[in-house]
């Protein structure tokens, strides 16, 4: 019994491989999250197709997972393709929707899979992909773990998801622009150094969680010029972890212009400011291949 | 063209070799841990095909003598991603770089730390 997240694909917005990006990775978003036997898939980036050739190496039986998708922006849909557990006709894919019968992501999911985009119509999948959905609410229990979402500010729309499971909560929240959430826009360039204000339900949907991945993509120096680009800056993330009082913050969608070392610069920087404040939340940069116990306390 | 050693070589026939005789498995390199701290260092802990166990046990690949470290401690193990460092449940944990991790692929100069003890993954050529 154990509730694991596993990270696949870290960068935002395009594939970085190379030596720059060694350490922390070059695929796009992708997030595994396991409770127990069950198989939650968090966005389908280029890291989906390294997670389908992990799962499809683990052995055992039928394969279902649980995909939700932030949003069908190409960095979050591209590995989709790719996923063999998707060939497999003995597995079943759910594509969720965030809300009663919305069938939305899986049909814009299809349609990257036609012959103007992809040779493999989606249609020739041989496996079942059926679109699902939170319901009424939102919010859904899945073989006992209830899971969320929060529509969050990005070009298009994109939601958070969180994931409760016996006292403990991981939050996946990338591709939000904090920054134009806040209540007081203006406020990170008067008074920099002040905790900045968020919303109430978004704060309330990360509270407490033990581990929160949010998109902290630029820095403050980068993000005047970013502005409206759907992501923000990395030290937003932290008032946000801050106020929601959560233990473990890992930053995730990593510019596709930083290098590893811009990653750790990223980083110190978030150190710093949790340390202004006096908060002990636990800040580290998302990589591939680092997989976090969610339910070791 | 002067009778010098450069001036011979220059109208020398080149000799053939069988280069597979020669020593470049003596040039590489293995992965490996080194044990910089908390244990019996320094230590150096090469990797290969087979997964090497990290404990205190007698019957741990690799023992290391600390209070800090269970009895099976860790496991690394070679993947197609690389090697992988995964917590066979110990008491105090494993940490890469600072971050308490249940499994990492390993970069080249992480820093791995199971209790008190510390090693530092290094990539071979």
């Amino acid at each position: 019994m154990a509730f694991f997240s596993r990270f696949w694909g870290v960068r935002g917005s395009i594939p970085t491989p190379g030596k720059r990006t060694y350490r922390y990775g070059g695929n796009t978003s992708c997030v595994e999250v396991r409770v127990n036997d069950t198989l939650f898939i968090c966005d389908g980036g280029t890291g989906l197709r390294e997670l389908g050739n992990d799962i499809m190496s683990r052995g055992g039986g039928p394969i279902t997972a649980h995909m939700f998708f932030s949003h069908m922006h190409w960095d979050h849909i591209q590995g989709f393709p790719f996923f063999v557990p998707a060939y497999v006709p003995s597995n079943t894919l759910y594509i969720y929707g965030t809300r009663d019968g919305d069938k939305r992501f899986h049909r814009l999911l299809s349609g990257q899979m036609s012959s103007s985009y992809f040779p493999v119509d989606f249609a020739a999948l041989g496996g079942k992909i059926a679109p699902a959905d939170l319901g009424v609410h939102g919010t859904k229990a899945i073989d006992g773990v209830q899971v969320s979402c929060l529509r969050v500010h990005h070009p298009g729309g994109s939601y958070a998801y969180s994931f409760e499971w016996n006292g403990h909560k991981l939050v996946y929240a990338t591709d939000n622009e904090l920054d134009q959430m806040l209540q007081d826009k203006e406020q990170p360039v008067r008074e920099p150094n002040a905790l900045r204000r968020l919303p109430r339900d978004l704060i309330d949907f990360c509270r407490g969680a033990d581990l929160l991945i949010a998109d902290g993509q630029y820095t403050d120096a980068e993000y005047p010029s970013k502005v409206g680009w759907g992501h923000a800056r990395c030290t937003t993330v932290v008032d946000l972890a801050i106020q929601a009082q959560v233990k473990e913050l890992a930053i995730y969608h990593h510019d596709p212009m930083h290098s590893d070392e811009e990653v750790d610069k990223v980083i110190s920087m978030c150190r710093a400011r949790a340390t202004g404040f006096e908060s002990d939340v636990f800040i580290f940069a998302a990589r591939e291949g680092l997989e976090i116990r969610i339910d070791r306390d | 063209m002067e009778d010098t050693v450069e001036g011979r070589l220059e109208f020398q026939k080149t000799e053939a070799h069988d280069i597979s005789l020669l020593p470049t498995r003596l040039l590489r390199r293995p992965h490996m841990l080194q044990l910089i701290a908390g244990g019996d260092q320094p230590r150096t802990i090469s990797l290969g095909n087979d997964p090497v166990t990290i404990g205190r046990s007698n019957s741990a690949d690799v023992r290391i003598m600390s209070a800090d470290l269970s009895r099976q401690h860790a496991m690394i193990e070679r993947t197609a991603w690389g090697y992988r460092i995964v917590d066979l449940g110990s008491r105090n944990g494993v940490y890469v770089n600072e971050v308490r991790a249940h499994s990492c692929v390993l970069r080249d100069g992480d820093t791995v730390q199971l209790g008190n003890v510390v090693l530092i993954y290094l990539e071979g050529n």
